[in-house]
């Protein structure tokens, strides 16, 4: 047994568990022992869904897997593997995919075998994973789904210094998009305690950038504005956990927490973040529900918000779970339209703009069949989930104090930056 | 095949030929056409190897990239099927392996090297040797990975080409991060091999791999590195062992950065390099906890629930290791509704694990939430882990209250869970009693079917029957449905549960008894049949040597055995950041090839890798609630000194591969049942062996039974084989280390010629390592340098501890050598000083 932990092979098969195609790097395992594998755990699964885990060891062989709209991407190996970064290496494949045919699944696939075995070769050899990112990939990649010209140019990117940009890129106009995107998750238990809050942020950027520009970004990150000797006046922010693209130059961040880096073409996610500080729910919902006999059932749901006035929160959207057998509901709100949704057992809630400081009713009358059901199975008790986006506002302060380009031709790039909140896995438990 | 399918292959077979040497403008796209319906043909199962010549002839004369491409691909799925064909491709691979454009160059070049045809490996040594020297990366990268490809197919070859040292040359000297990478690769799995078979030029080639030298090139070109390269650096840097303590530090800092690497496979690696570094200093050790945490956690709330799944399953072990560093971000393990439950079960566990004074009464009442919710395994999951904390956590907060309370709920799942729970927490802390049986004497036991709840309540009403008024009563209704009653386990219970009652409600369980053991002697189970028949003969002797027996005092279980070994959780650990974290299994238990040497099996928790598949956690987890036997006994203590303290888990399967060793035997022995009939564990009821150790040993001698607990001889004549590579902590070191006595003290000098070689301590510790003489820990300066071996017996008995400390002035080696097992002193020394003079 080796200890490196290289896969054996790549499988990509359908929902029914059919190998729809696979590379083989090693010849050491079979389609046939995969899909038989695959269909045990599948039976498996029809008697308790979601139990099974994404690793699983069957005769001398480990199947890491993992799921994407209707395909089923999984890694097998005959080694002591290294799991989380097979897992990894699925989900960048199915990037990689996406990047060439829009959306992956069953049908891009069948329509594009050979590109998906091109593809497959220059991102794994012999089990190791090799080049990842899908633009230095179009370097080795000569059969285009979509545009079938070949450009004979020997790879460049291995040539480089910068393995994930290309040299010779031009824009006509250089331009950088900045997404400061910050999630909230909160969980609040069915006693209405808010349990648990978290702030996950990302930098997201999109870079149209000739040549290979050399970009500075500046934070005011608390560390580095003490350093300068500059006194904070609140408004500088501590992050719990930093984590950058691998072009951020990550020495320099820790020598004086300067984010530099050469950027790839297009979109990518600079810098991910968290905050773990106790923060004030920013909508909240309270629900009541009352049941006035055996076969009505009332609800009475209150949403405030809770930030400044000058904020506004829109595409409020608040997921009411109601019993899987009521009907008729009579549905009436202060604000905002109320729909109910069957398919997914629950009432929803919109309301296209919520400024803050501000508390909307909502109150929902359902019948319910008035002989139970026959088996007496427990209720399912999903939580209320809230999405909602607000502009021009983080809830951890963050602030970009700049963004230089600096390229050797010279040229004058225009940086955008905006600012978002949303609701990440916002959950409020009900009795 | 159907006809169809039939008719347009030779269609296509025509079309090919027809097309094979046009070089007629449009030819290329009509072939391009035709070779992807034969790619896509293959790749939905149809078998096109027919079609070997025509896909050969056809893409010979072109130059067309993509053509080529679909050739290749097609010939590697075919031509290991197609040996003697594939011989008329080597031409025109070998020719594209010269060709100007560096792209075909490597694609050839990687075809070539996978064609798996062994006769055919003579052709690719040539182009392969070339391609080393490729002024084009691609190619040196293809090259790399093809030198292992070789290696695997024919190693003579490889090994007679001179190979190896090509490749430690590219990953010493190339300015292409991606062939250095490869190159690693490749050395590593060639030099893993050979060391593992013993065999090969390349057996000590790690040693080179692990030098200062190539880890620190490695190491400082780090950044250069594509993401999935630096998870393979930093896998081989984990496995480097300092010279000196400022290499630590200095290491730690080169990395400090890549635990901000948004990589997640990243990020655990170095946290591997990190641990493993820090090995021998406790303090910062701890220190390293603390640094990864951050990291760690925001892994768990961000990305993929798979990815969140591995993270997790690492974080476990380390929880579990460290609970209190993550006592206070208990929070984080609060199940998502959306969760799946893999991740749920992971997070339940760690909740457990880190539930202290401060935090118990915030998780009882999360996992109360759980409970109430409508994910049945996930309730039940959440109902153990409330027991599961009580029990390591004497009433915090009132949390047996909040146990009881889910009986409360009145579901049925619900109460089963929680009656285990409750009768092992009686187990443990007999003193709840009272508050306890007054609730479970209120439950119905009508409403309880499932087998172990219902065997753990017919066991409080034995046990506690004297403060249940009806006891007698319930028992006699369920003594009324005996011949229903599937579960042996339960029936046993009720035998005893009848009989315990008796001797403390005599009155009103005499009838009952009577006709328990009448319907137990006509049992047709054995186990059962053989209990009645025993109760009866024991009631012949007297009420009171009976009730010596059936029921004895009770002395409380102090602590649930693990299931699994210290020293198992050690080796796991080791393998950190594999997939031996994942299953919770060190990994030559899962890994087929790896079997453990004839010895050392004996070592290990010898639990089989097939239980994996429902997730190694799970099962170590039942075995917990129902093996009674994994409970320790308040047994005598073992008198022979060996295997005692290293082997703490005992494991009833043993008995039944082999003469079981010492330790375990001793605990096993309060439960005749176990060793008499050599029944499964399963077949044993649970309280059988809550009776007292000492009568029951005399019983044991009264059936004639092996007298299990009496210490093996010591094997006659001591022939020493050491562990090949033994593990033991820092801790563990340490503590023995205290607790022995010196039991050899000897001088030696060493020659000039080795002493020249000690100028790195580090050829040392390999030498000893090459005897199965593993290095705890090294330092000193020039002339003094001290080093701590340890080794350990094969049959896993005990540990030998070295101490040498030499003078490189003077020439000597004194040693003082340390032993678990004093007589085996004489000939580990012999040994220890066989391999210091080789050196």
């Amino acid at each position: 047994m080796a200890k490196s932990g290289a896969a054996s092979a790549v499988f990509i098969m359908d929902v029914k568990g059919r190998v729809l195609i696979w590379r083989d790097y090693r010849g050491d395992v079979s389609a046939t022992q995969a899909e038989r594998f695959f269909n045990k755990l599948m039976d498996q699964q029809s008697e308790n869904p979601s139990s099974n885990n994404p690793v699983v060891f069957d005769d001398g062989v480990t199947y890491m897997y993992i799921q994407h709209n209707n395909l089923y991407l999984m890694a097998v190996s005959r080694q002591n593997a290294n799991a989380a970064s097979l897992l990894l290496f699925l989900h960048r494949i199915v990037d990689v995919f996406k990047h060439y045919f829009e959306e992956l699944e069953e049908e891009s696939l069948r329509d594009n075998f050979v590109v998906v075995y091109e593809l497959l070769d220059e991102m794994m050899d012999y089990g190791y994973p090799q080049y990842t990112e899908a633009k230095i990939l179009s370097e080795f990649i000569k059969t285009d789904a979509y545009k079938m010209e070949v450009t004979q140019r020997p790879p460049m990117a291995v040539t480089n210094a910068v393995s994930w940009r290309s040299e010779g890129i031009r824009y006509k106009k250089n331009e950088v998009f900045l997404d400061v995107v910050e999630s909230v998750n909160i969980l609040v238990n069915s006693n209405g305690q808010l349990v648990r809050s978290e702030v996950v942020g990302a930098l997201k950027m999109r870079t149209y950038l000739s040549g290979m520009p050399e970009c500075k970004l500046g934070l005011n990150d608390r560390v580095l504005l003490e350093a300068q000797g500059r006194a904070s006046k609140g408004k500088a922010i501590d992050l719990d956990d930093i984590k950058f693209h691998q072009c951020v130059r990550l020495a320099r961040f820790e020598n004086d927490r300067t984010i530099s880096f050469i950027p790839p073409d297009g979109a990518f996610d600079l810098m991910t973040y968290r905050l773990s500080t106790q923060i004030r729910p920013l909508v909240w919902v309270e629900c009541q529900v009352e049941r006035h006999s055996r076969s009505r059932v009332e609800f009475m749901v209150k949403a405030k918000s809770q930030f400044k006035e000058r904020s506004t929160a829109t595409n409020v959207e608040i997921e009411l779970p109601v019993p899987m057998d009521a009907t008729t509901p009579a549905v009436r709100c202060t604000m905002g339209t109320a729909t109910y949704a069957p398919e997914r057992e629950a009432l929803l809630w919109k309301i296209k703009s919520f400024p803050g400081g501000k508390e909307y009713m909502l109150r929902a009358k359902f019948s319910l069949p008035s002989v139970a059901p026959e088996e007496d199975t427990p209720e399912k008790r999903p939580p209320i989930r809230v999405k909602f986006e607000i502009p021009y506002f983080t809830v951890s302060g963050i602030q970009v104090r700049y963004l230089k380009i600096i390229e050797k031709s010279g040229y004058q790039a225009l940086p955008w930056v905006r600012y978002i909140t949303m609701a990440g896995e916002y959950e409020i438990r009900v009795i | 095949m159907n006809s169809e399918k039939k008719g347009e292959l030779s269609e296509l077979k025509a079309s090919l030929r027809q097309f094979a040497g046009s070089r007629a403008p449009g030819s290329t796209e009509a072939k391009r056409e035709l070779f992807k319906k034969v790619i896509s043909y293959m790749t939905i199962g149809i078998d096109v190897s027919g079609l070997f010549t025509e896909m050969i002839m056809g893409s010979g004369a072109t130059s067309d990239l993509v053509l080529k491409k679909m050739c290749y691909l097609y010939l590697c799925s075919y031509a290991a099927s197609n040996s003697e064909l594939a011989l008329l491709t080597i031409n025109f691979l070998q020719k594209d392996c010269q060709d100007e454009d560096p792209m075909i160059r490597g694609l050839a070049l990687r075809s070539l090297c996978s064609l798996r045809v062994k006769n055919l490996v003579e052709y690719l040594l040539g182009p392969l040797k070339t391609a080393i020297r490729d002024s084009n990366p691609y190619v040196r990268t293809m090259a790399a990975m093809g030198i292992l490809k070789l290696y695997y197919l024919a190693p003579a070859s490889c090994n007679e080409g001179e190979f190896v040292p090509a490749l430690k040359r590219l990953l010493m000297n190339d300015p292409d991060p991606q062939v250095v990478a490869n190159a690693v690769c490749a050395l590593q799995e060639i030099f893993d091999k050979e060391a593992e078979s013993g065999s090969g030029p390349n057996v000590n080639g790690k040693d080179w791999l692990l030098s200062k030298e190539v880890i620190y090139t490695l190491l400082n070109r780090i950044r250069d590195f594509s993401e999935w390269a630096q998870c393979i650096i930093l896998a081989l840097a984990a496995e480097y062992v300092p010279q000196e303590p400022d290499e630590i530090f200095d290491i730690m800092n080169l990395l400090e950065d890549r635990l901000q690497h948004a990589n997640s496979a990243v990020v655990l690696a170095t946290t591997k390099v990190f641990l493993h570094l820090t090995m021998s200093m406790a303090d910062v050790h701890q220190q390293v906890y603390e640094r990864i945490k951050a990291p760690l956690l925001t892994l768990i709330s961000t990305g993929s629930p798979e990815l969140a799944y591995a993270v997790l399953s690492h974080l476990h072990l380390l929880v579990t290791r460290a609970p209190m560093l993550f006592a206070a971000d208990y929070k984080h393990f609060y199940c998502r509704f959306s969760d799946p439950s893999y991740v749920k079960k992971l997070k339940l566990e760690m909740l457990t694990a880190v539930a202290n004074e401060a935090n118990t009464y915030d998780i009882v009442t999360e996992l109360s939430e759980y409970a109430a919710n409508v994910d049945v395994v996930i309730a039940r999951e959440s109902v153990r882990a409330v027991g599961q904390i009580a029990l390591q956590s004497y009433d915090v907060n009132g949390i047996v209250d909040r146990l009881l309370q889910f009986l409360d709920m009145d579901t049925d799942y619900i109460t089963a869970e929680t009656l285990v729970l409750v009768k092992d927490l009686l187990r443990k802390y007999p003193e709840w009693a009272e508050s306890c049986v007054a609730v479970i004497g209120g439950v119905s036991h009508t409403a309880v079917s499932e087998q172990p709840a219902k065997a753990a309540l017919v066991w409080m009403l034995g046990e506690y029957g004297q403060d249940v008024p009806d006891a007698p009563y319930v028992l006699e209704s369920i003594v009324e449905n005996w011949a229903e009653e599937e579960s042996e386990t339960v029936r046993l219970e009720i035998l005893t549960a009848v009989a315990k009652l008796f001797f403390k409600r005599a009155l009103e369980c005499h009838r009952l008894l009577g006709r328990v053991l009448k319907l137990g002697t006509e049992d047709g189970n054995q186990d059962v049949h053989d209990r009645a028949l025993l109760y009866y003969r024991l009631l012949q002797q007297g009420a009171d040597v009976a009730q010596k027996v059936i029921n004895p005092e009770k002395r409380a279980v102090n602590e649930f055995a693990e299931t699994q070994s210290s020293e198992a959780k050690d080796r796991i650990f080791d393998e950190f950041n594999t997939l031996s974290v994942v299953y919770r299994q060190p990994s030559f238990q899962f890994m087929a090839k790896e079997q453990p040497k004839a010895g050392a099996s004996s070592e290990e928790d010898p639990a089989t890798p097939t239980g994996v598949l429902q997730g190694g956690g799970d099962f170590a987890h039942q075995e917990l609630l129902s093996g009674a036997e994994k409970e320790e006994v308040a047994a005598p203590p073992p008198t022979a000194s060996n295997g005692a303290e290293t082997y703490s888990a005992p494991n009833v399967l043993d008995i039944m591969s082999g003469p079981p060793a010492n330790g375990n035997a001793a605990s096993v022995s309060g439960d005749p049942f176990a060793t008499s009939t050599g029944a499964p564990v399963a077949d044993n009821a649970p309280s059988s062996s809550g009776g007292g150790a000492g009568g029951l040993d005399d019983l044991l001698g009264g059936f004639g039974g092996q007298s299990t607990s009496q210490p093996q001889p010591p094997p006659p004549a001591p022939a020493l084989q050491l562990v090949p590579r033994p593990t033991l902590d820092a801790g563990t070191f340490q503590r023995k280390w205290g607790q022995l006595p010196v039991g050899q003290a000897v001088e030696d000098s060493f020659a000039p010629a080795a002493l020249a070689k000690l100028t790195t301590p580090q050829a040392l510790l390999r030498h000893m390592a090459s005897n199965s003489i593993a290095c705890m820990a090294s330092g000193g300066n020039a002339p003094t340098f001290r080093f701590f071996f340890y080794a350990q017996n094969a049959d896993a008995s005990g540990f030998f501890l070295v101490e040498l400390i030499v003078n490189t002035a003077k020439g000597t080696a004194s040693t003082k050598v340390k032993a678990e097992q004093a007589h085996l002193v004489e000939p580990f020394v012999q040994m220890y000083r066989t391999a210091l003079q080789s050196f």
